[in-house]
């Protein structure tokens, strides 16, 4: 019995935390639209920053409590407004997620170049009055705790006072009911935007200075990933309604704990537990009632002319001549970069086709690359095409089951199902079966007879080739009846219903395409590694993967390249210039940051300059006699 | 019975079955939340001929739209398209069944040009239609049919509302539906591109469709309409022909207000002009 009080103490408490942190979420989401994937990076920071003030630098406790909740947070809160949210009002889904995606990453990039994880075990926060503590029936309870359970309570009853009472909290609510009509009554929806981002950041920084403490030694990943489950609960809110994202954070709470203390430790289920919340994540994304088809949006991606056929067959064709070319020149471990550069450039690209061209979100493509890597290493002995071709089936049928579940989702739900799908899997799945303890999976090179793929050169080239088979494939596509489809679906689902689409056979399907073309990478790249951990492909590296993605231009078969062999170069400046690798992730991180205000990328940005020159020199655009608005001319 | 043929380009073939119902809305109620957006409306449109419905700003009609196409489930009530009972149907299979429409907040394909819009269409028709003629050529003879041959290459989100208004009109043409339900298409255009819009919806009656018009202009509706329908605060106030909703006292007070007809007009155009 005082064993289920204890776990039930504990739990309530970690749910305490989840609930102040989940509402942060919530409120800045209400308000502005946005779910801030860095969420948990601004707790990690806070509680760093808390760390160095009071125990490095003896700021006494109550100062620095001010100084990190009461004005930096909010303070980098409202600069974040301004500076990178602001402009991704109305923006796609996927700019939204990545730009916050982008803070996490840079967020992480930063701590590690300021706080040096080598010293990790050095840093401990105390508890706040540490060494008391209360009995209370047969259970102890440390003040700390108190505390965590004070602040979450007096958190939740101020915030229902402030949106029932004041005059910010009312004009809050209206904003998320009809910022328009919200604008013309005097609210003023940027201010409202701002203070929202303000006190979500307050509530994290809160969040993870009470959270810090419990968690032993400070560490950057735990304690922000521990934050980042706080979507679990907002979800659970529905992102709209406070009260049930306490009760969310609270039962997560307690249903981690439990987990913990009753499970049969080294069982599968134990160790699967960690992935718990995102199954329930999961669980609870698929019975949200269904969003209806809301029409009223006018958009259309901006999507680069695809070349045409014979252009397309003509680079193709450069690439791979250019590649033999490199194959000759580079050895070692140059050439495994490149190598490893082309054969993610194919994952890449099941992203241009899934992002891209059908404006559908994952956040957990590195998963379907995994499962690739893993049916080629059983099926793939000795580099048989079996392997490939089982690499492909898994992972597009991996991708169908998941589909199934997703399609009826859409913009944001969907993505977060994706991602809690990949998460769940890196514990369930990457975890258990990459060796023990993720050690390793050998894989074999996927062998072509007749074409000495067996060497480093020949397994190089076939790469290429296949990259360019999938590249020159993909744009065919885009051209023709299908790419044609898919861009309607992604400009808008409720025309084609109206149509007679499927819709949701339609993003099945290509579901199912994308996560086959990840699985096909992954084969390649698990050939490429030899030995493949779970590490690869976690879903942190999905995250990334999607923002480079969207910074080499989400449509573009080039830009998608490109972003691979950078992608394939970090390790390497890792190894040459130790201090880089936490400067890429500022740097990966930054870059994302940018597509708030230049949503195309970088990729984007060369063609449109060449379009452009292309338009100068000839082509003239038809005028049109009878003016009136453009539909989205201040997009374009 | 047998089914009218929506052929535009076929008129002959359907004169006969000029009058059948096409689209029965039976008893349909839509609350949002408590508040009653539809109220047991029942209304009939026939093949071979415009249906208005008109009724002001929040009357209902775009949600009567979005019930019948399936975006919207209502209430209470039932929608038939010919002898079929659309009831719990997904938009995509009713739409198969051979209707389309348009929106009045605009849903274009954006990133695609204006000939692509109307081929995706086509092509849509293509897919689930064992009677589609070829994509192509189908989207030649709705471009000239609409007007839009001149911009016909420009992407849709470059071009003027009115305008992609009438590329919505065109992708709804191409998958040769029985029923075409139009939301606002008038909005946008000038004197001459509305008149000639009426002339293109009195010809797609006559071609033996089924047209259902929500339209702010309530000249161009009395003018083609064989019937109105007249929606306020979610319920059927009038209906009959032009002359008998024009004269009914109760349209005047709820609809058309105390003003005079002049004051009307000089209105419509007005709220044209903000759309």
């Amino acid at each position: 019995m005082s064993e289920f009080l204890t776990y039930t103490v504990i739990g309530l408490v970690t749910g305490c935390i989840y609930a102040l942190t989940a509402s942060g979420l919530v409120v800045t989401y209400m308000t502005t639209g946005i779910l801030n994937f860095g969420h948990g990076a601004v707790s990690m920071v806070a509680a760093f920053a808390y760390w160095q003030l009071t125990v490095q630098w003896h700021v006494p406790v109550l100062v620095a409590l001010v100084l990190v909740i009461l004005i930096g947070a909010p303070v980098f809160g409202a600069l974040l407004e301004r500076l990178l949210m602001r402009p991704l009002q109305g923006k796609p889904v996927e700019l939204q997620v990545v730009v916050t995606v982008g803070l996490l990453i840079f967020l992480l990039g930063l701590a590690n170049l300021a706080w040096s994880p080598a010293a990790s075990a050095t840093r401990t926060l105390p508890r706040f009055f540490s060494g008391h503590s209360l009995k209370l029936a047969s259970v102890f309870i440390d003040y700390h705790s108190i505390v965590v359970v004070i602040v979450a309570v007096a958190v939740a009853v101020g915030l229902r006072f402030f949106f029932s009472i004041s005059r910010t909290g009312v004009a809050m609510r209206a904003v998320v009911d009809n910022p328009g009509l919200a604008a013309m009554t005097g609210a003023r929806p940027y201010r409202i935007a701002q203070f929202s981002w303000a006190l979500g950041a307050a509530l994290a920084a809160l969040g993870g200075v009470l959270l810090a403490p419990l968690q032993g030694a400070l560490n950057i990943d735990l304690l922000t990933l521990t934050v980042i489950l706080a979507i679990v609960p907002a979800v659970i809110g529905r992102l709209r309604s406070l009260p049930l994202t306490v009760a969310g954070g609270l039962v997560i709470g307690l249903a981690v704990t439990y987990a913990v203390g009753y499970l049969p430790p080294n069982s599968f289920v134990a160790k699967a537990q960690t992935a718990l919340p995102m199954v329930i994540l999961f669980v609870a994304l698929v019975l949200l009632r269904q969003e209806r088809l809301r029409s009223g949006r006018v958009t259309g991606m901006n999507i680069a002319r695809a070349p045409s056929l014979s252009r397309s067959l003509v680079a193709a064709g450069v690439f791979i001549a250019a590649a033999i070319v490199v194959s000759e020149l580079l050895s070692g471990v140059n050439l495994g970069t490149a190598t490893r550069g082309v054969v993610l450039g194919i994952a890449f690209l099941s992203l241009v086709l899934l992002t891209g061209y059908a404006g559908q979100v994952s956040l957990g493509q590195m998963t379907f690359v995994g499962t690739g890597a893993y049916a080629m290493a059983h099926l793939g002995h000795h580099g048989s095409p079996v392997g490939a071709l089982a690499a492909m089936v898994v992972s597009g049928a991996l991708g169908a089951v998941v589909a199934i579940f997703a399609v009826r989702l859409r913009g944001l739900y969907l993505a977060l199902s994706t991602l809690a799908f990949a998460y769940a899997m890196d514990y369930i799945f990457f975890d258990q079966h990459f060796g023990p303890y993720g050690s390793g999976l050998s894989v074999d090179r996927l062998h072509v007879p007749g074409l000495g793929t067996t060497s480093d050169k020949g397994f190089f080239v076939l790469g290429a080739v296949i990259f360019a088979v999938a590249g020159v494939g993909l744009l065919a596509l885009r051209r023709g009846r299908y790419g044609r489809r898919l861009a309607a679906l992604n400009d808008s689902p409720q025309a084609c219903a109206t149509l007679g689409v499927n819709i949701a056979y339609t993003k099945l399907a290509v579901f199912t395409a994308s996560a086959a073309l990840a699985g096909l990478a992954g084969a390649l790249y698990g050939g490429q590694q030899h030995l493949v951990t779970s590490a690869d492909f976690q879903t942190f590296n999905s995250l990334v993967l999607l923002l480079l993605v969207l910074l080499g231009g989400k449509s573009l078969v080039s830009g998608a390249l490109a972003t691979a062999v950078l992608y394939a170069l970090f390790p390497i400046l890792q190894q040459h210039v130790p201090s880089l690798s936490n400067i890429q992730y500022v740097l990966v991180g930054l870059g994302a940051l940018t597509l708030g205000r230049n949503p195309d990328g970088l990729g984007g940005q060369i063609t449109r300059l060449r379009d452009l020159m292309a338009d100068r020199s000839g082509r003239t655009t038809p005028s049109l006699t009878s003016g009136g608005d453009r539909l989205v001319g201040a997009d374009r | 019975m047998s089914a009218p043929t929506a052929d535009p380009t076929d008129g002959a073939k359907v004169a006969s079955s000029g009058d059948d119902v096409v689209l029965t809305v039976a008893d349909v109620s839509v609350s949002f939340g408590g508040i009653r957006a539809l109220d047991q409306v029942s209304l009939t449109a026939r093949a071979g001929g415009v249906t208005g419905l008109i009724g002001p700003n929040g009357a209902g009609k775009t949600t009567m739209f979005n019930v019948i196409t399936g975006l919207e489930r209502p209430t209470h009530g039932r929608v038939r398209l010919g002898d079929a009972d659309l009831s719990g149907m997904a938009p995509h299979r009713r739409a198969r069944l051979g209707m389309a429409r348009t929106f009045q907040r605009l849903e274009v394909f954006g990133s695609l040009s204006v000939r692509d819009n109307i081929l995706t269409g086509a092509e849509f028709h293509r897919s689930w239609s064992r009677h589609a003629d070829d994509p192509a050529s189908v989207t030649d003879e709705i471009l000239d049919r609409v007007g839009l041959r001149a911009v016909a290459d420009l992407r849709v989100d470059a071009i003027p509302t009115g305008m992609a208004r009438l590329v919505e009109l065109g992708r709804a043409l191409a998958t040769r539906p029985r029923l075409l339900l139009l939301d606002e298409p008038g909005s946008g255009l000038d004197e001459n591109e509305s008149e000639e819009l009426g002339r293109l919806l009195v010809e797609l009656g006559h071609a033996g469709m089924a047209v259902l018009l929500v339209e702010h202009d309530v000249d161009l509706v009395m003018r083609i309409s064989r019937q109105v329908f007249v929606l306020d605060f979610g319920r059927v106030i009038a209906s009959g022909s032009s002359s008998e909703v024009q004269a009914n006292p109760v349209v005047r007070a709820a609809y058309l207000g105390t003003q005079p007809a002049n004051d009307l007009d000089d209105r419509t155009v007005a709220d044209r002009g903000d759309a």
